[in-house]
């Protein structure tokens, strides 16, 4: 693009003539340093302390690498598949790896990320992260690998630092709780180059110790500590010795917030040394109080059924002391007291009763006087015989004279006045019977005559 | 602990004739006795374990310092 006029400001020879000038729009120019950039830097990996970190809520995170005296513009699109996206902060030293490209609306090069390593404890967090997931794909922390622990442990085995304060917290724990457990120390290093190494080492004595003797758990055990301090129960030939122990392990490495691989891969997780201390003598503890009910109620169930025994013997010998042959006399002896009381009672009521009835008796028969009625019936009874024979004779001479008259009658009457007049009477001679009809004789037939004076047979002709 | 256990359920459960209940009171009480001893013991029994050359494991008495 080429200009007429002369400007104002020329300096003369300080410029190419017009002429060779090439004059780019920015565009031109942003784009030419782009492809400069990306064919010369292109893909770099590039180490810096993040800062001025911005996720958006598109997804994209925007932020500056930066150290002592630059720094550089970088952009974590959504979708770029890095580690830990979640873990980016500023301040953290990271090593990223990416493209430098331009980004030409602000004219501004800047870094593509397309992975992100974190350093110093970024990278330990990546360890553990990577480690984590790789041991979570095995299967090492299901809850179905988890056992219990013994109820009531005899022996334990203790991993740790004889220096640490986490051995004397579990000490005086479980003295204060179970004095009666024996605990077997291996003492290892917990922190510092290789501590990892005696710490499995340990766990492995113990399982072997565990052959031979018995020995119910094992305890790791740390205080708390930075992540470095802690590191050695992240390293995986602790994981692989605990996960592969015999004898379930019990993991308490800090404090309650921090979690370690050694945690995970555990049979038990406690918060801290003590905490373990204590869920280990649980069983005992709850022993105590156990033992303490379970002699109360073996106390209180012999108390009771010596109660029950007694109210029933009381009762019983109530009953028999009711039931006693004496008490059965008493009673009839009673009775029988009772009954001739009542005997001689009635004896005098009927003997006053029955004077009463004589003295009503003898009153009634002196106010009736029996002699005097005696006399009047006697008197009436000689006025009854003498009528009596009155009578009598009056009756016995009609009665005779009539007798005399009937008499005469019947002598008038009589056959033989009738015979003496003449008539006779004749019969059949052998039946006595009287013939009134001719009929009654056959001729030679014997007939008796009856006359006035005697009698004649004859026969009829 | 399982045989205590029984023996108090078998106590409680009242159909116990008297002889039987005071045996079984008295080994109930042994029983009770055996444990609360297995718990009283005074001293903690602390022990080091040490590997010797030939690979074969000892324990022996520690003593730690409560103080350190």
């Amino acid at each position: 693009m080429s200009r007429s006029k002369q400007p104002q400001w020329d300096f003369g020879e300080l410029f190419p003539s017009e002429e060779n000038r090439t004059i780019l729009t920015v565009s031109e120019l942003t784009s030419r340093v782009k492809v400069a950039i990306e064919a010369h830097v292109g893909e770099v990996w590039v180490t810096g302390e993040i800062s001025n970190l911005r996720q958006q809520a598109s997804g994209h995170a925007y932020f500056s690498l930066k150290d002592d005296r630059a720094q550089l513009a970088c952009v974590l699109f959504r979708g770029t598949r890095v580690g830990q996206r979640d873990l980016m902060e500023d301040g953290l030293k990271v090593v990223a790896q990416g493209d430098l490209t331009v980004y030409e609306p602000q004219g501004r090069y800047q870094l593509n990320v397309r992975s992100l390593e974190l350093q110093g404890v970024g990278e330990l967090q990546v360890r553990f992260d990577k480690l984590k997931q790789k041991l979570q794909g095995e299967g090492l922390f299901d809850n179905e690998r988890k056992r219990a622990l013994p109820k009531y442990p005899q022996r334990i085995g203790v991993v740790t630092s004889l220096d640490a304060a986490a051995l004397r917290d579990v000490l005086h724990v479980v003295g204060r709780r179970q004095s009666s457990l024996e605990v077997v120390i291996v003492p290892s290093r917990v922190q510092g180059q290789g501590a990892e190494m005696e710490l499995a080492r340990g766990v492995d004595q113990l399982n072997r110790f565990a052959e031979s003797s018995s020995l119910d758990l094992i305890l790791l055990t740390r205080g708390g500590g930075s992540i470095e301090d802690l590191w050695a129960f992240n390293e995986e030939v602790l994981a692989r010795a605990v996960s592969s122990s015999s004898v379930p392990v019990v993991s308490a490495v800090g404090h309650e917030i921090d979690f370690t691989i050694c945690d995970f891969v555990s049979d038990v997780r406690a918060a801290t040394p003590s905490a373990a201390a204590e869920i280990i003598t649980e069983g005992a503890v709850a022993l105590r109080g156990w033992l303490d009910d379970i002699g109360y109620r073996l106390m209180r169930e012999v108390r009771r059924r010596l109660g029950v025994g007694q109210a029933n013997v009381e009762q019983l010998s109530g009953r028999m002391r009711r039931c006693h042959p004496r008490r059965r006399l008493q009673d009839h002896m009673q009775r029988v007291d009772e009954l001739s009381e009542a005997l001689r009672r009635g004896r005098v009521i009927h003997l006053r009763g029955m004077m009463e009835r004589w003295k009503m008796l003898s009153d009634w028969l002196r106010r009736f006087r029996p002699g005097q009625a005696i006399a009047l019936r006697g008197e009436g009874m000689t006025r009854l015989r003498a009528d009596f024979s009155g009578r009598m004779r009056f009756r016995l001479r009609c009665k005779s004279d009539h007798l005399v008259r009937l008499e005469e009658r019947l002598r008038l009457l009589s056959p033989k006045n009738i015979l003496a007049r003449g008539y006779s009477i004749t019969c059949n001679s052998q039946s006595g019977e009287i013939i009134r009809q001719a009929a009654q004789v056959k001729k030679g037939q014997r007939i008796r005559t009856h006359v006035s004076k005697g009698e004649f047979d004859s026969s009829v002709e | 602990m399982a045989q205590l256990e029984s023996i108090v359920e078998e106590m409680e459960s009242d159909d116990l004739p008297l002889e039987k209940l005071l045996v079984r009171y008295e080994e109930g009480a042994k029983l009770v006795n055996i444990c609360g001893n297995k718990l009283k013991v005074a001293e903690l029994k602390v022990r080091q374990l040490e590997e010797e050359m030939e690979g074969e494991l000892k324990t022996q008495p520690l003593k730690i310092d409560e103080n350190k």
